[in-house]
């Protein structure tokens, strides 16, 4: 079930990820300094007092439920709307006073964007290209990501998915050293939101920046460094998704296959150090516990009369994990989908 | 450059629009119509400046509908694409807000010159191997100068359209402005004209009545419009040493001077205006 989470975090290979590996020069400066960063509007806070560093040539998903500050917090790195209060740095540059130096070295995905409806998706990158002040090669860009064939319509007629893939063309224009992507698989199919995570990963070992947001951790966590989580306009957690796991306890759940087995059998189980629960549905028992307890169950069990059959372990659920932080009381709806064999289940968090 | 960059896109996005398709048409009809009105008899001929000062252009086409065609095509320029989402495209582009609009304002106004060129153009040409002894120094010269009108009222609705957050907003600004500068102004300009003109206006008044009405008509870019194409098609524009032939229906140079002044002062406030509210907005 969740066998595929073993893969985490595995993209930016040998590339220097922090101050410390790089002696804090060059380029892996930090690229994103928020510091005490508040924005109300009227009387909604949208993000409260945020503190948050994204190292140069990190890759950090920005994690949360809609309506957490996460389009917020990226509208304020591009000047899009102003902090009430706190200081924005991007690059090393004022996010608002320097705006411009800013984003002629960013590549955005924004969040809530229409295109040009009228103009061909050529015209669009010409138009980025034009803006960046530099020549490049049209065609390539549409065709990595995917839409050259449709490079001459005119993008009112382009699927969501296909606009979703013009605007990431227009943002890859010009190698950026930052690439902000809010929410950028939204509209894209399995196959399309993994063509996505391909270019972030190529991106990040060009040794861009990346910092994107999510509702849906499965899109997150294959290819970032670090994650962030955000609740109600505050930060609740940053860390690697490693890290978070072991936040949350590091436990496992262990799944047991018996011939039959009755909530009496599970009381031994239960007075185990190192065990939090136990289930059974007669057929399986389903024991969460810390690693080294497992063949104390499997004792217990056979002490209790029951014959195991066979056995397996899953680690603690990310999905858990992220609704521990995001979704507080278990509001949450799961919907899930295999994106054809990557490591991916997608958690969505309702509104 | 930033603002060319901004002003080639919108000029490419807007000639495309189905507006402009169908209000290049509607104006070649007009214009056509027109000059099939005024003309000559047989064996006639007529002037260029005849044919451009008449009221059917003069009043009826230029100074009536160039500022409505400005006011549709640029009423929406920045603030539809603030409510559409696609203003986040631009501006995730190095772009800054001022180049924003103002290369908004070269885009429309471009945009625009193609119906305005187009109309005049064409029944032009049609007209020119007919019965019609054209200058073309004058006719296009003309048409420059309806471009500087059409400008200047796409500089007033951009501006119009940076300040404002909302669509619907952007409509009534627009329909407003239209009546403001159009009917109303002509309307209040016609009773003024009969009480300062003759009696020379109530002594309260810092200022003369005649002088007064000067400013009236001065202030409204149509009006502007008048003084300095009327001066232009007649050879007076600019011309030195006729101070006091203003009976004629002609202006002192210093009159020529504040109205073009005007047409460009019209073409930039409008714009800095809404840039000034752009520059502080949350998008």
């Amino acid at each position: 079930m969740h066998d595929s989470y073993g893969n985490v975090c595995r993209v930016t290979d040998g590339l220097p990820k922090s101050k410390a590996e790089t002696g804090g020069i060059g380029r892996y400066m930090a690229a994103i300094e928020l510091d005490g960063v508040t924005k109300r509007y009227g009387d909604v806070t949208a993000v409260r007092d945020l503190d948050l560093t994204v190292e140069g040539g990190e890759v950090f998903g920005f994690l949360g439920p809609n309506g957490a500050g996460k389009s917020t917090t990226i509208n304020m790195l591009l000047d899009f709307v102003r902090p009430t209060s706190g200081s924005v740095r991007v690059l090393s540059r004022d996010a608002q006073a320097e705006s411009v130096a800013v984003r002629r070295r960013t590549g955005v995905l924004p969040e809530g964007y229409d295109v040009y409806e009228r103009l061909t998706g050529r015209q669009h990158v010409e138009f980025a290209m034009r803006s960046k002040e530099l020549d490049g090669d049209v065609d390539a860009v549409l065709e990595r990501v995917g839409i050259a064939d449709a490079a001459d319509r005119r993008a009112g007629g382009y699927s969501k998915g296909m606009r979703q893939r013009l605007v990431l063309g227009m943002a890859l224009v010009g190698e950026p050293e930052i690439l902000i992507l809010d929410e950028p698989s939204s509209g894209l199919d399995p196959a399309g939101a993994k063509e996505m995570r391909d270019i972030v990963r190529d991106e990040a070992e060009r040794g861009t920046t990346v910092f994107f947001s999510s509702h849906v951790l499965g899109q997150v966590e294959s290819v970032c460094d670090r994650v962030g989580i955000m609740r109600e306009g505050e930060l609740v957690a940053e860390d690697s998704i490693e890290g978070l796991r072991e936040a949350v306890g590091g436990e496992e759940q262990l799944v047991v296959t018996v011939d039959a087995a009755s909530e009496e059998d599970l009381e031994g189980v239960r007075a185990l150090a190192g065990v939090s629960s136990a289930a059974t549905d007669g057929g399986t028992v389903t024991v969460s516990c810390e690693s080294d307890a497992k063949t104390k169950v499997i004792g217990a069990l056979e002490d209790a009369g029951v014959t195991v059959k066979d056995f397996s372990t899953e680690e603690a659920s990310l999905e858990d994990l992220f609704l521990t932080y995001a979704g507080g009381d278990g509001a949450a709806a799961a919907a899930k989908s295999d994106d054809g064999g990557a490591a991916a289940t997608d958690t969505e968090v309702a509104e | 450059m930033s603002l060319e960059a901004v002003a080639r896109k919108d000029f490419q996005d807007a000639v495309r629009s189905r507006w402009l398709l169908g209000l290049t048409a509607f104006f070649v009809l007009l214009v056509s119509v027109v000059v099939y009105l005024v003309r000559p008899g047989a064996g006639q001929t007529l002037s260029t400046s005849a044919l451009l000062g008449s009221v059917f252009i003069r009043d009826a086409l230029v100074t009536t509908l160039i500022p409505l065609i400005a006011l549709v095509v640029s009423y929406n320029a920045v603030v539809g694409e603030r409510e559409s989402g696609s203003l986040k495209l631009l501006l995730a582009l190095p772009h800054s807000r001022a180049d924003v609009v103002f290369g908004k304002v070269v885009g429309r106004a471009g945009a625009i010159a193609v119906p305005v060129s187009v109309g005049f153009l064409l029944p032009g040409l049609v007209a020119a191997i007919g019965p019609l002894s054209l200058r073309p120094g004058t006719f296009v010269g003309y048409i420059l100068l309806t471009l500087l009108l059409s400008a200047a009222f796409v500089a007033i609705a951009v501006g119009f359209s940076s300040a404002v957050a909302s669509n619907r907003l952007a409509i009534g600004g627009a329909v407003g402005l239209y009546f403001l500068f159009v009917p109303l102004w002509g309307a209040i300009q016609f009773p003024l004209r009969l009480y300062l003109g003759t009696g020379g206006g109530p002594s309260w008044l810092p200022i003369a009545g005649s002088e007064l009405l000067r400013l009236l008509r001065l202030i409204n870019p149509t009006g502007s419009f008048k003084i300095v194409s009327g001066e232009f098609v007649s050879g007076t524009l600019f011309a030195a040493g006729q101070a006091g032939s203003e009976t004629a229906g002609q202006y002192a140079t210093q009159m020529e001077i504040a109205a073009f002044a005007m047409l460009v002062a019209w073409l930039l406030v409008p714009p800095l205006l809404g840039l000034w509210r752009f520059e502080g907005a949350d998008l």
